[in-house]
């Protein structure tokens, strides 16, 4: 009987969830056996490289397309025989957002609105210039959209799928062609559509942002799904701690005594290594929790070690999706760090990497705790 | 009136629908109000678009255009001299081997005659300007150049979605796409209602603006309650005409996924279709024996064939026309009726079948 309530509350909670769903295009499998779940008040992070396949899959959810196999069941209803019914608590933009050219943002709106259930004609002029003020685009509602920039097709498109207040908004790249300044607004709305306990589904390539924005994540490689979870917990397996000593023989005592340490039972401590940064100084990188910090520290203290640097780092989702995406050229998971962290660490011995070294993405992360 | 969304039957596990947005005014949600709502967005879109206000001059200069060009002949005619209208041999210097006036082959005519036979030919020539051959001359002249505005308005509206994407757009909103298709085919029934009568008002009211330029008046002889009744099958039948190569055009932009192919694959068909006739026709001719026969059969299952059968059904009814129609209205209408289901059953079958990958 529990275990029967917690089926039924967990499937109330749950807006999104595909089994085995399949696509494919003849010989080519675009989605592979898919299994999706997100749940009521979920930011949902959607992320793979270009052709992995994202955008199809948003398409299936949305009846766009067919499944070659498996089932899409959304709001608790399938969409094979519910599409109507679950299309209408939903608001998406699938890739760049395509209107009429020859109406004008608003009139655009009021066409959608009609489609969307809304009564026709300019019953409905107060809501639109809602969305409308809430993407900053009214002052050029009356533009026609054929004038506008990538950008403002873009938030014309969100105000679309905001038009009828829906409960899931499903958004693929939305902050393509926007400037920093937009994608900031974006990311601002979508913490204010997560306040209101909106579900967001968000496919995006800027993976700082899903990071900023989203609290669960999926990642596509090749239609297959590699990794579905909390951004939290994926992250947490990627904290280090980097450690700077005085000297190479201070650094390698280090060493030492957190294996040591490790041995005798620390283990929180999962790899520890040496590594020369940038300019070809030894540094000391511990794969554990940040929240380990204090005590690595004291651990060293206790040993007369004194670091004179202690970055606590805890990862990115950028280092993830690399390292579950891309083959393994730089020893996998630490490459990518060092990659995010921006201060170059090579290991002992080798030369430092001067494309590492001089990448400007790289610098801005630099110091990042 | 504010009614909240109905959604469908409850199922196990299914969410609750949260109430709206204070500002959202939803319409009527079943399924014909749904399809009205398409059908007057699909009408929106066309009254915004300079193509259609473009499209809607043209139709209306074609309506007014052969009632001009009677009222200019008319005219001519009418300020002709008399002996314009005199036999050439009484009228022009004797010459070779002409008839001589009197002779039996040129009777001699007074100037009274000589007018009177003017002003039959201007009779004759001012007849398109007066009802009940202004209502053929507007609508024969609409489904010549009007049927080619039909294909390319509605070519738009269905295969536009495609070209520019649109249909994306459309597809994610909540209407079933059986709903989308009924509002295309909505609309385009509704742009038709509205251009055949529209030209062929303009055309009969044109005709009567220029009659008095003939002298003749508007005779009412004609006029009945038959004739009434003969007169609205006359013009649903051209409406009919129209909706056909509407159906066509929507069918072939959903087929070919672009305005291109609705356009060109109905226009082709309106052109291509009485030339293959002919064609048949001619080899036929050649033909003696079974293949002869049957190859001179084909056309009577073309469109427009038919469709012509049944206007010359009426038309005999209303303007005294004598031509007989080559196949009965039964096997017109039958023939009709499978052409129409064809093209909107592919079209319907495509739309719901497609992916919509673009």
């Amino acid at each position: 009987m529990l275990n029967e309530n917690i089926e039924t509350a967990h499937q109330s909670d749950c807006i999104i969830s595909t089994s085995r769903l399949t696509k494919a295009f003849g010989k080519l499998v675009a989605v592979n056996d898919l299994h999706l779940e997100v749940m009521r008040g979920d930011v949902f992070g959607f992320l793979g490289p270009n052709g992995s396949g994202k955008t199809t899959t948003i398409r299936m959810l949305l009846g766009l397309i067919r499944p070659t196999a498996g089932r899409v069941v959304m709001f608790g209803m399938d969409n094979t025989y519910q599409l109507p019914a679950i299309l209408q608590r939903v608001g998406a933009i699938v890739e760049t957002p395509v209107f009429y050219p020859y109406l004008s943002g608003s009139d655009n709106l009021f066409a959608v609105a009609a489609a969307s259930g809304m009564r026709s004609g300019k019953a409905n002029r107060r809501r639109v210039e809602e969305v409308l003020e809430l993407v900053e685009l009214r002052a050029q509602a009356k533009m026609a959209y054929r004038k506008y920039s990538l950008g403002m097709k873009q938030r014309l498109g969100i105000a679309s799928a905001l038009l009828t207040d829906p409960e899931l908004v499903m958004l693929d790249e939305p902050t393509n062609g926007l400037d920093p300044s937009g994608m900031f607004e974006i990311r601002l709305l979508i913490h204010r559509l997560a306040a209101l306990g909106k579900t967001i589904f968000i496919s995006s390539h800027l993976l700082n942002e899903v990071q900023q924005v989203c609290n669960k994540v999926a990642i596509l490689q090749k239609g297959n799904l590699i990794r579905q979870g909390n951004v939290n917990e994926l992250l947490r397996g990627n904290e280090q701690v980097l450690v700077r000593l005085n000297s190479t023989e201070e650094t390698q005592s280090a060493l030492n005594m957190l294996r040591a340490a490790r041995e005798r039972g620390a283990d929180w401590i999962s790899d520890i290594r040496i590594e020369a940064d940038r300019y070809g100084k030894p540094a000391l990188r511990v794969d554990a929790p940040k929240a380990r910090s204090a005590e690595i520290n004291a651990l060293l203290a206790s040993n007369n070690l004194f670091a004179s640097e202690l970055h606590p780092y805890e990862g990115s989702l950028e280092e993830v999706y690399l390292q579950l995406t891309t083959p393994s050229t730089n020893g996998g998971r630490r490459g990518m760090a060092e990659l995010a962290a921006g201060a170059y660490v090579a290991p002992v011995g080798t030369a430092p990497n001067a494309p590492f070294a001089s990448d400007g993405a790289s610098d801005r992360k630099a110091g990042q705790p | 009136m504010n009614i909240s969304p109905q959604v469908p039957g409850s199922v196990e596990g299914q969410i609750d629908y949260p109430t709206s947005h204070s500002s959202i005014i939803l319409g009527r949600q079943d399924y014909l109000s749904v399809v009205m709502r398409l059908i007057g967005m699909e009408l929106y879109k066309l009254r915004r678009r300079r193509m259609s206000k473009v499209i809607g001059s043209i139709a209306i200069a074609l309506a007014l255009l052969p009632f001009l060009l009677v009222a200019f002949g008319t005219y001519v005619t009418a300020n002709q001299p008399a002996q314009d209208f005199m036999p050439t041999c009484q009228s022009q210097p004797v010459s070779g081997n002409q008839p001589q006036v009197g002779q039996p082959n040129c009777p001699t005519l007074s100037p009274a005659q000589a007018a009177a036979l003017r002003q039959a030919s201007v009779q004759a020539t001012s007849s398109p300007l007066r009802l009940p051959d202004s209502l053929n001359i507007a609508v024969q002249f609409a489904l010549i150049a009007g049927t080619i505005l039909v294909i390319i308005l509605v070519g738009t509206v269905a295969g536009g979605e495609y070209s520019t994407g649109t249909i994306r757009l459309l597809f994610i909103r909540g209407p079933t796409r059986t709903q989308y298709l009924l509002g295309k085919l909505g609309a385009s029934f509704a742009i038709i209602f509205v251009g055949l009568l529209l030209m062929a008002i303009l055309g009969v009211l044109a005709g009567q603006l220029f009659n008095p330029l003939s002298g003749f008046a508007q005779s009412s002889s004609f006029w009945s309650i038959g004739w009434f009744g003969h007169m609205l099958l006359y013009l649903l039948i051209a409406m009919f005409n129209w909706f056909m190569f509407a159906a066509m055009a929507i069918f072939f932009a959903t087929l070919g996924r672009s305005t291109v192919a609705g356009v060109v694959g109905g226009i082709t068909w309106f052109f291509v279709e009485p030339i293959l006739g002919s064609l048949l026709a001619l080899v036929g001719f050649f033909n003696h024996g079974s293949l002869g026969d049957f190859l001179k059969a084909i056309p009577d299952y073309f469109i427009m064939n038919n469709f012509n059968a049944l206007l010359n059904d009426q038309s005999q009814s209303l303007f005294g026309s004598s031509t007989i129609p080559t196949v009965s209205s039964i096997h017109a209408i039958i023939v009709l009726l499978v052409y129409f289901a064809l093209f909107i059953g592919l079209a319907w079958w495509i739309n719901q079948r497609r992916d919509v990958t673009n």
